[in-house]
């Protein structure tokens, strides 16, 4: 179980709805199982080039590469790195830990895709060497504009398993 | 030696490696270096200024360099180097 602020939670839900139809991207952070704040990073897909996209792999580096720059960002998400480590900085200097990250889907269920999948497992594979914890993944599904829908996840050993998330008052 | 981790995507360039271990006092001469051992492997982590790409971070020890001194951040023996692509993902 993993409580969230109502506020944040609010805030999630914002700011897919003012990035979509482009995926919106943030990192969650707080202290044991409960979180305190989120930052929203940008997606940066859609101005990468053409080169850099040969860090997606598979299936989805065809789809990106069929797609115009704009696009590509209604499918997929790339966080900018410079804003992730500002965040993680700003994380270690409240004392709070980096929880997990959010992503929005702006056409399709709230659940991991195979890229949410194959790149959390890449994560996994360094996170243990910074000392990083275990990250929660949660998105937040538009697929029903009015009514979104935010479900979280652990990625393990390529399975996602479901996290209940639990809305809690601001303190 | 430096310790170099080297990312999932690039690991093809390395012959699977996923460590590799390459002479370099700093930052900057590791990836120099890196990339005469493995032709092409600079040109995906650096952009044609030599700038590391705005999708990667690169750690030394667990420090990322942007909060050291970048790429001419120095390096000893026992240091470790990691190359970071920031998360991803999509529907």
């Amino acid at each position: 179980m993993f409580y969230i602020p109502s506020g944040l939670i609010q805030d999630m839900i914002a700011h897919a709805r003012e990035l979509a139809p482009h995926e919106c991207c943030g990192i969650l952070a707080g202290t044991n199982q409960t979180v305190a704040e989120n930052y929203r990073i940008t997606n940066i897909l859609a101005t990468m080039s053409e080169q850099e996209l040969s860090r997606f792999e598979g299936a989805k580096l065809s789809d990106l590469q069929r797609l115009s720059p704009e696009e590509r960002a209604d499918i997929a998400f790339q966080m900018d790195a410079r804003e992730m480590a500002m965040a993680q900085r700003a994380i270690r200097a409240k004392d709070h830990e980096l929880l997990g990250f959010y992503h929005s889907h702006t056409f399709s269920p709230a659940r991991p895709s195979q890229t949410d999948i194959t790149i959390a497992m890449e994560f996994e594979s360094y996170r243990t060497k910074l000392n990083l914890p275990a990250p929660l993944h949660l998105i937040v599904s538009l697929e029903h504009p009015d009514t979104p829908d935010i479900r979280a996840y652990r990625i393990m050993d390529s399975q996602a398993t479901e996290v209940s998330i639990q809305p809690i008052s601001a303190s | 030696m430096i310790k170099v981790r080297i990312p999932t995507p690039l690991r093809p360039m390395t012959g699977g490696k996923n460590e590799v271990e390459i002479a370099g006092n700093s930052v900057a001469e590791i990836l120099e270096n890196l990339g005469s051992a493995h032709p092409g492997i600079k040109e995906r982590i650096c952009d044609d200024e030599g700038e590391v790409r705005r999708f990667i971070n690169i750690y030394v020890n667990e420090e990322d360099i942007r909060f050291l001194t970048g790429k001419e951040t120095p390096l000893k023996e026992g240091d470790e180097v990691s190359i970071i692509p920031a998360i991803a993902g999509g529907r």
